[in-house]
């Protein structure tokens, strides 16, 4: 009988399976830093993982903190600077990037910035970061959403995808050829581009969901590939793995703080019981 | 000319003396290491009417935002506390428009610093910046946030950045020598560029070393002596964000500062306990150890992993070779007295 999974812990094994041997990696903030710990792990492990704040091939033995995070590893092979970590990804040297979406279009242009007026913000929400450059020079990028949105309109465009579609992006002049967003990865499906006109469509739903379900996420009428397979199940090791390396990821935020707090104050409980003995 | 011999200090006499009110200020960390006790200070002596630059501007801006003293930011990351429905004294006070913000990508920002660093008036930038907003907003830098220009060999477009040279720079790290020699090593990120790029040079550290440390590994100084203005001996400096070598994250601490964040009157309260309510870094632990117990804190002590010692060893440090005779011509002190009379090179 094949181990149980929920559906955060399959998004992770999914874009852990987008990290192949030897491919140059930068990992955003999150949970892609988790995909390429178990990559590294289990198929990958020639794969070199890089973070933008300079730290070049790296392998995850906790789970980050954030994308400057020296401590998640017994050392690396490259120290260098943020600096020079884009510039190399302006030349080239990046083959995959993985980029967390707040908002995105039927283009794949990403909102990270602003909702609502941008000088009088709805929701401020945190910015740009690496991810406008990476998603511009990587060679591809994939993307991941957790609780964003697809949108008609962005309110502010922080990231490029394919611009208006078609040929748009290429035509700019601006971007490495064949460069922009792959896939879009989300808790429901796969998502890719067309080739042609360069708008998302379903692609994979994961093991039980329907389509249905993921269309009525999306305020346009969704493009639909013509046959939906179902993303493959993860396999034992991928879960045990995931459970292993970061449990908070299987339990999710709000589970983990439940439990890091009760945990906090039972400590807090023992501490007075330890100075009243004294 | 070198700047005072004697920079060592404390973090209230380096900030009273060299941040002035309307600086523009620079948090010389990049997301860890975070200089928290000198950003501390600056709220408690309350320099007001500040441009502040930060390229991660999560825990640093939140703290001076929340204090009231920034006018303007300039970053590529702020805080967003508690998703869809929490906030952030950022989102609060763009909203009440006391807070003005220019955005740019973490590469945007960082070659504003480099330009700045090595005294040049601007830097190329990445091309596809022009197809985004935050090209095409701009705040209170307007014009003068991007350029395009013809580059002068290939003919093309391309964009540039203004340099920029903040009036101080803030900035944590593992170790330097009371001259002001600092290092840093781990994540590089944008450390070195923040500080070199401006005029005067804060440094807080972990520990002060004695000179020969610096002298056996100067692959880890970021700042050079003669850059820096005040060195600061401040242990748990970076708490509740890590320093590599001695400390983890502290997420509890760190959690709690995040979830007070998402509303005024919390993070308010937060601040008067943690910023205000303690007068130094000592006393700040001491309220840590109080509340959230020694235990804790000793959990986040870093175990050691050194770094292979890189060898600065040579064949000899003296011309003269065992016998005291000059290694390539093979004369002794008084030969050479001797050649140089006999060949008749004194003077006069």
């Amino acid at each position: 009988m094949a181990k149980k999974y929920s559906l955060n812990e399959l998004l992770i094994i999914a874009v852990a399976r987008e990290i192949h041997d030897y491919e140059n990696v930068i990992l955003g903030v999150g949970l892609p830093t988790t995909a390429g710990a178990l990559a590294k792990a289990l198929h990958a492990p020639q794969a070199n993982l890089m973070m933008e704040s300079g730290i070049i091939d790296f392998e995850p033995l906790v789970q980050l903190n954030n994308i400057a995070d020296a401590m998640c590893c017994r050392g690396f092979s490259c120290a260098t600077d943020l600096f020079s970590t884009f510039t190399m990804t302006y030349q080239g040297f990046v083959d995959v990037c993985f980029l967390g979406v707040a908002q995105i279009d039927k283009f794949g242009n990403l909102n990270t910035t602003a909702t609502g007026e941008y000088n009088n913000p709805k929701l401020r929400l945190p910015g740009a970061g690496g991810a406008s450059d990476f998603i511009s020079y990587a060679k591809r990028t994939v993307l991941t959403m957790r609780g964003g949105e697809f949108v008609n309109k962005l309110d502010y465009l922080t990231s490029p995808g394919y611009l208006d579609g078609g040929d748009s992006r290429e035509k700019s002049g601006r971007f490495p050829k064949g460069s922009g967003p792959s896939k879009l990865i989300t808790q429901k499906g796969i998502f890719k581009f067309d080739e042609t006109t360069k708008e998302l469509y379903l692609s994979r739903v994961h093991p039980g969901i329907k389509v249905t379900e993921v269309k009525k996420d999306v305020p346009w009428e969704l493009k639909i590939a013509d046959s939906v397979v179902e993303t493959a199940p993860p396999s034992d090791n991928e879960i045990a793995f995931i459970r292993k390396f970061a449990p908070s990821e299987s339990l999710g935020k709000a589970l983990m703080v439940e439990l890091a707090t009760a945990q906090f104050l039972k400590e807090t409980e023992e501490r007075k019981k330890s100075y009243t003995i004294e | 000319m070198s700047k005072q011999i004697e920079k060592v200090m404390t973090a209230k006499e380096a900030v009273n003396k060299f941040v002035q009110d309307k600086d523009h200020l620079i948090i010389g960390n990049y997301t860890v290491s975070a200089c928290a006790d000198l950003v501390f200070e600056v709220a408690r002596q309350a320099k007001k009417g500040l441009t502040i630059y930060s390229q991660s501007g999560i825990f640093d801006v939140e703290i001076l935002v929340a204090a009231g003293l920034v006018d303007r930011l300039v970053s590529t990351y702020v805080l967003r506390s508690g998703g869809r429905y929490g906030g952030s004294a950022v989102e609060r006070a763009l909203q009440n428009g006391t807070l003005q913000i220019e955005d740019y990508t973490n590469y945007n920002y960082n070659a504003r610093l480099v330009a700045g660093m090595h005294g040049f008036s601007f830097m190329q930038v990445f091309e596809g910046i022009m197809e985004t907003d935050l090209f095409k907003k701009r705040s209170f830098l307007g014009d003068n946030k991007y350029r395009v220009i013809d580059c002068p060999f290939t003919g093309k477009e391309i964009v540039v950045v203004p340099a920029a040279n903040p009036d101080v720079c803030i900035v944590h790290v593992q170790r330097a020598d009371k001259y002001g020699n600092a290092q840093y090593w781990g994540a590089l990120g944008s450390v070195a560029a923040a500080a070199l790029a401006s005029k005067k040079i804060i440094v807080s550290c972990e520990e002060i070393v004695d000179h020969d440390v610096i002298k056996s590994s100067p692959h880890h100084t970021i700042i050079p002596a003669f850059r820096t203005d005040a060195v600061i001996e401040t242990p748990w400096g970076a708490h509740p964000t890590e320093v590599v070598g001695h400390y983890n994250m502290d997420r509890m601490g760190y959690g709690i500062f995040q979830q007070a964040a998402q509303t005024e009157a919390d993070l308010n309260e937060w601040m008067d306990e943690w910023v205000y309510g303690c007068k130094d870094r000592e006393a700040y632990i001491e309220n840590y150890v109080q509340k959230i117990g020694q235990k804790r804190l000793n959990s986040l002590k870093a175990k050691d992993y050194f770094s292979a010692p890189a060898n600065y060893g040579s064949a000899f440090s003296s011309p003269w070779d065992e016998n005291g005779r000059e290694r390539s011509m093979g004369i002794s002190p008084e030969e050479i007295e001797e050649l140089m009379e006999e060949r008749g090179l004194f003077h006069g």
